[in-house]
């Protein structure tokens, strides 16, 4: 692991991962990988496909059983707690696929987003996630599996924020999206829960959106961490896009696609 | 003429039958992913503890609340002593359904013993007898009527408009989002086996009141037909289940008066087979209960 020094500190992480290791048979997916995140900062994890970036998302948020290392949440251990405990703790998770209760209304998938909450206050958080999410406001009656893809994503991260999380974790919220709907994402939205003091955590195939939003970057490969650091730094090493390159798959800080899409 | 006439009321009782029965099937189904195939066997169960209550002289509608209750609470311990157990070992659904075999068979053989193999009645078969036009029917057959249409009722409120019951919807939908959004998922599979557990109690009892006479060797026939009305209607969707028994139920019945009703069974699964070659989803897979409405 290659570490960058930090030239300004980082705020006090809200949500830390201490070398844990997880994966779905004996062989663990992700080994070793040690990830902090705190208020008002947005950390992007990026990295080739099969990285375990997903994964290592799943185990932060007790969906899989973390085989080493621990989880912390404030002075908090949270090592394989279980899911329902971490939503009840301040952390919203927002899944890559199936991010969203299909059969459900929004209404509903908003309501169940706020199902600790008591019932007082669902109403009013449902109002809430319409000032940030306005397109969400005439569809609150529509089955959700009917909406749009950005419809969608809107859904999914405002089902999150019914609980006011101080933690946001995000899998490739842009995924499927088109690129103009993936870049306002990015800036508008995710950029927001953040300069509303929520720490963001998420994983983006995206690497140059992901730098370009993102306060510090963490390179995944083969299920450890490549490289970390502010994305300035990354990109001004020599050998960064080597090290993206040495990956194999794929080389996401020149996607083809989005460098045609940021041209026009 | 007067003759279906008759008939569409018989059919009206035998769909409020199946209906209690199939609703509580397809609701284990949707919700917790189980095919329970001990669910006739837990249905004759329940209608025998009806029976020993009403044997002691007290009413068969108390003595039908006695087999809900039991049809509840033997329905959650099976689950979370037996299916639970063996799904918490990731056991595949194929073997799910021959574990429900097994409790099926165990359910029926620890039964024998304690009930026999002869035919039992309830004290009060019939009721007195009412007259709208042609249509005849029994006091009974008309309570019967009235409990289904509350049943489905009360169904169709809890999932809609209680906060419970959309849990449940979110449950069946998507488990895994729904424990990350809070909701104790462990907890909402629980209360639905509690709850189907009644309907099967409950259904089990009425199936006894409705055939007049059962035994043991009745269960297999009731899950059967529980399980037409559910598949035909949509396997796991409440609302396919309740469509699925109105057909199964009035055309068994009126092919009962134009035929033969030797051939009742024969009809129903003549039914389900047209259905499954031209809509192997079943009837209202896409829009049943656990769905949105529109």
């Amino acid at each position: 692991m290659d570490r960058q020094p930090a030239t300004e500190a980082r705020p006090a992480p809200s949500l830390r991962a201490e070398g844990i290791s997880a994966g779905y048979g004996a062989v663990p997916v992700i080994r070793d990988i040690s990830i902090a995140v705190g208020p008002s900062e947005i950390v992007a994890i990026i990295g080739p496909n099969g990285a375990g970036k997903s994964t290592l998302l799943k185990s932060l948020v007790g969906i899989l059983r973390v085989t080493s290392g621990r989880v912390m949440l404030g002075e908090d251990e949270v090592t394989n707690r279980p899911p329902e405990e971490l939503a009840r703790r301040g952390v919203g998770y927002v899944p890559q696929v199936n991010d969203i209760f299909e059969p459900l209304s929004v209404l509903e998938n908003l309501e169940m987003g706020g199902y600790l909450l008591p019932s007082n206050r669902i109403r009013p958080g449902v109002e809430r996630v319409t000032q940030i999410f306005p397109a969400l406001a005439a569809l609150l009656k529509r089955r959700a599996d009917k909406l749009s893809g950005g419809e969608r994503k809107m859904l999914a991260i405002g089902r999150v924020l019914m609980l006011d999380p101080k933690v946001m974790i995000l899998d490739e919220p842009t995924a499927n999206l088109s690129p103009k709907l993936a870049d306002s994402l990015l800036r508008e939205h995710v950029t927001r829960l953040a300069a509303a003091g929520k720490a963001v955590l998420l994983v983006e195939q995206r690497a140059r959106a992901a730098m370009q939003v993102a306060q510090w970057i963490c390179v995944l490969v083969s299920g450890s961490t490549r490289l970390e650091g502010r994305p300035n730094d990354l990109l001004r090493r020599q050998d960064f896009e080597e090290l993206f390159l040495g990956a194999g798959t794929r080389n996401p800080v020149n996607d083809k696609q989005e460098e045609a899409d940021e041209d026009t | 003429m007067s003759l279906f006439v008759a008939a569409f009321g018989f059919g009206l009782v035998s769909m409020s039958v199946i209906a209690l029965a199939a609703v509580g099937f397809t609701m284990q189904f949707g919700i917790t992913n189980m095919i329970n195939l001990a669910y006739g066997e837990v249905m004759i169960a329940s209608a025998y503890v009806a029976y020993y209550i009403d044997q002691t002289g007290i009413s068969i509608w108390v003595a039908m609340i006695g087999g809900a209750i039991f049809g509840a609470v033997f329905s959650f311990l099976i689950n979370r002593f037996i299916y639970a157990p063996f799904m918490r070992k990731g056991t595949a659904n194929l073997g799910m359904v021959i574990v429900s075999l097994a409790v099926s068979l165990m359910i029926a053989n620890l039964l024998l013993p304690i009930v026999g193999y002869y035919s039992v009645s309830y004290r009060e078969r019939f009721g007195s007898i009412v007259r709208l036009g042609s249509v005849v029917l029994t006091v009974n057959q008309m309570l019967i009527i009235a409990l289904a249409v509350v049943v489905m009722l009360a169904i169709h409120a809890l999932l809609r408009y209680t906060r419970l019951g959309k849990a449940m919807r979110a449950t069946a939908a998507n488990p895994t989002l729904a424990r990350s959004s809070g909701i104790p998922t462990q907890r909402v599979i629980d209360i639905v086996w509690l709850i189907t557990g009644a309907l099967c109690g409950l259904a089990g009892t009425v199936a006894g009141l409705d055939s007049e006479t059962f035994a043991i060797a009745s269960g297999a026939g009731f899950l059967i037909t529980a399980l037409a009305a559910a598949v035909l209607g949509g396997a796991g969707q409440p609302y396919g289940a309740m469509v699925g028994a109105v057909v199964i139920g009035m055309v068994t019945e009126l092919s009962a008066a134009a035929w033969s009703p030797d051939y009742k069974q024969v009809v129903a699964f003549g039914i389900l087979v047209v259905v499954m070659v031209l809509r192997p989803q079943g009837l209202l897979a896409k829009r049943g209960a656990l769905a949105a409405a529109g």
